[in-house]
């Protein structure tokens, strides 16, 4: 009994990993988006969300992700709702793309992730800068847009891999 | 071509519409839902300011324990380099202290007459609201840059009071939540401050940048006064939002010709603050009234004193200074005393030696010469029973001139 409830607890943990990390990810005062660093930062959340939408979207609910974008708000200072709206519209997408995938790619899926992201941060820029008047630096927007398509293609592998390795066995449970 | 726009409405119709095994809302319903927040949010919609306001204080505060690791790392980090730097921060300190303590009379005497010229022309301000605060999030969002304080409307905290870190200036409240505040930092885009540039009196426009540096604007294709020293940023008080004289940081001498942006240093590196001041400033009465003008007196009486202590102190240094020349050449002379004693006993021994030497020549001299005279009164032969030559009893015996009759 006991054992069952361990393992219930490990693939409660497994299945949840993504919202729990995307909550660290908003909540933590570390931002992947401003490392202090001239030009480079990336947007993690992004790369997070897409990849979960896409790969195993049963773990990443659009309630929470919606939360999750309202929360992002709240702690970058950026109006309410912006967020949310730019991460549901990636989810809209890897959904699309999940959608019409017949034989899934790593490339593809990546220069998918491309077009949309751009996609995205047009809207959130649009909104930003035409409808609340929040002056922002472009060129490093399109820097931390270069990154967060270039660390797609590592950090998915990362997730496979800790999908794969460590904690695929619950997936056979 | 028909079927495959029809894959394409299907494939989005089943994205957007169709709800998962375990999704609540349709991913449409989602959309539409945070658009309206954001239109009911431009619009200030009461209700939509409400539940900002609630959400605000869970996250506010969930954030604060999310980052609890990253800051107990954090920290540590930052008390072991402070511990490798002790020591060479405390000489320097040491030596800062002394300079400063010598400053300080002087700054005193500039402060209380400032006072009371700005009393004179009815700028005085005074603080009526002073609040401490912890920096609760130190969040450093691309699109602003900001803190958030564990201060709100609860304890008196207002919108765009003004924030300070020790004397220099931070930021304003930009958001009052009911035990939370957000601070827009000087270092923000959106932030635009009057400021005045020392010496030249140039007044500017400053606003943040991408790196976290202030930039002047409004001035650019201004030459700005040379001097050899970095000129300086004050808030001006233009607007009456900051109160005027509050220092912001420095311009480098380099960076004040037409061609070069006009990059302001801060004083306060703001990604290290902890614990922050919230003020707010009224206005004086006018001088007229007698209480005023008592304090005037007062202040007056004061600046007298301090004079009066600055002179003695300034005698007590040049008594000090002199004291020090005085102990100097005494120790010199003392040294050059030491060196010629030595000098003369060196040469007393000399001397001495020498004496010995001429005086053992003499008696060797005269020796001989007696030797010659009288040596046969001493000297031992067959007919007489006298002294052996060179023996101690024969050269005494020639030394006193033969022997003499008892």
């Amino acid at each position: 009994m006991n054992q069952i409830n361990n393992q219930s607890l490990a693939g409660g943990l497994y299945r949840s990993a993504p919202i729990i990390l995307l909550f660290i990810s908003v909540l933590n005062e570390f931002d992947f988006n401003n490392l202090e660093f001239k030009y480079f930062s990336f947007n993690f959340s992004y790369i997070l969300i897409f990849y979960f939408s896409l790969k195993r979207n049963e773990s990443l609910g659009y309630t929470y992700v919606f939360i999750a974008g309202l929360f992002n708000d709240v702690v970058m200072g950026t109006p309410i709702g912006i967020s949310s709206f730019s991460y549901l519209l990636l989810c809209g997408a890897a959904a699309y793309l999940r959608n019409i995938t017949l034989r899934p790619s790593l490339i593809k899926d990546w220069v998918f992730f491309l077009l949309t992201i751009l996609v995205v941060n047009s809207f959130y820029f649009i909104l930003l800068n035409f409808f609340f008047n929040h002056e922002t630096n472009f060129l490093n927007q399109l820097f931390n847009i270069l990154f967060t398509f270039l660390l797609y293609f590592f950090f998915s592998y990362l997730f496979t891999f800790f999908d794969k390795t460590i904690l695929g066995s619950y997936n056979v449970r | 071509m028909e079927s495959s726009r029809d894959d394409f409405v299907i494939a989005i119709r089943s994205a957007f519409l169709k709800r998962g095994t375990q999704q609540r809302f349709s991913l449409l319903t989602l959309i539409l839902v945070s658009v309206i927040f954001l239109v009911l949010d431009s619009f200030n919609f009461k209700v939509v300011n409400y539940v900002n306001i609630v959400i605000k204080e869970i996250v506010y505060r969930s954030s604060f324990i999310v980052s609890g690791p990253e800051n107990f790392i954090k920290n540590n980090y930052s008390t072991i380099h402070r511990h490798f730097k002790l020591y060479g921060e405390n000489q320097k300190n040491i030596n800062d202290l002394e300079n400063l303590k010598s400053k300080d009379l002087s700054q005193q005497i500039i402060t209380l007459e400032n006072i009371k010229l700005k009393k004179l022309i009815d700028d005085y301000f005074i603080v009526n609201n002073e609040v401490f605060a912890k920096v609760l999030i130190d969040n450093k969002s691309t699109f602003l840059r900001s803190v958030i304080l564990n201060k709100g409307s609860k304890n008196n905290i207002k919108l765009g009071m003004i924030v300070l870190d020790g004397m220099y200036l931070v930021g304003k409240i930009v958001e009052v939540n009911y035990i939370t505040s957000r601070v827009l930092l000087i270092s923000d885009l959106n932030s635009k401050i009057p400021v005045t540039l020392e010496p030249g009196d140039t007044q500017a426009i400053m606003s943040g940048s991408d790196d976290g540096e202030g930039v002047l604007q409004y001035i650019k294709d201004k030459n700005l006064k040379k001097s050899d020293k970095d000129l300086l940023v004050f808030t001006s008080g233009t607007g009456g939002v900051f109160k005027g004289g509050i220092p912001i940081g420095t311009i480098k001498n380099e960076n004040t010709s037409a061609d070069k942006d006009k990059v302001v240093n801060f004083y306060k590196d703001f990604s290290q603050l902890k614990y922050v001041k919230v003020l707010s400033f009224s206005k004086e009465q006018a001088i007229l009234d007698q209480d005023s003008r008592k304090e005037v007196g007062l202040i007056d009486d004061k600046i007298k004193d301090i004079t009066k202590d600055k002179e003695t102190l300034k005698i007590l240094l040049e008594q000090k200074k002199i004291a020090d020349e005085i102990r100097i050449k005494i120790e010199e002379e003392n040294t050059t005393l030491k060196s010629m004693v030595i000098k003369l006993k060196n040469e007393k021994i000399n001397l001495e030696k020498n004496l010995k030497e001429q005086t053992t020549t003499n008696i060797a001299k005269e020796f001989i010469r007696l030797d010659l005279l009288h040596g046969k009164k001493c000297k031992k032969n067959l007919f007489n029973n006298l002294y052996k030559k060179g023996s101690a009893k024969y050269i005494n015996c020639v030394l006193k001139k033969g022997l003499k009759k008892q």
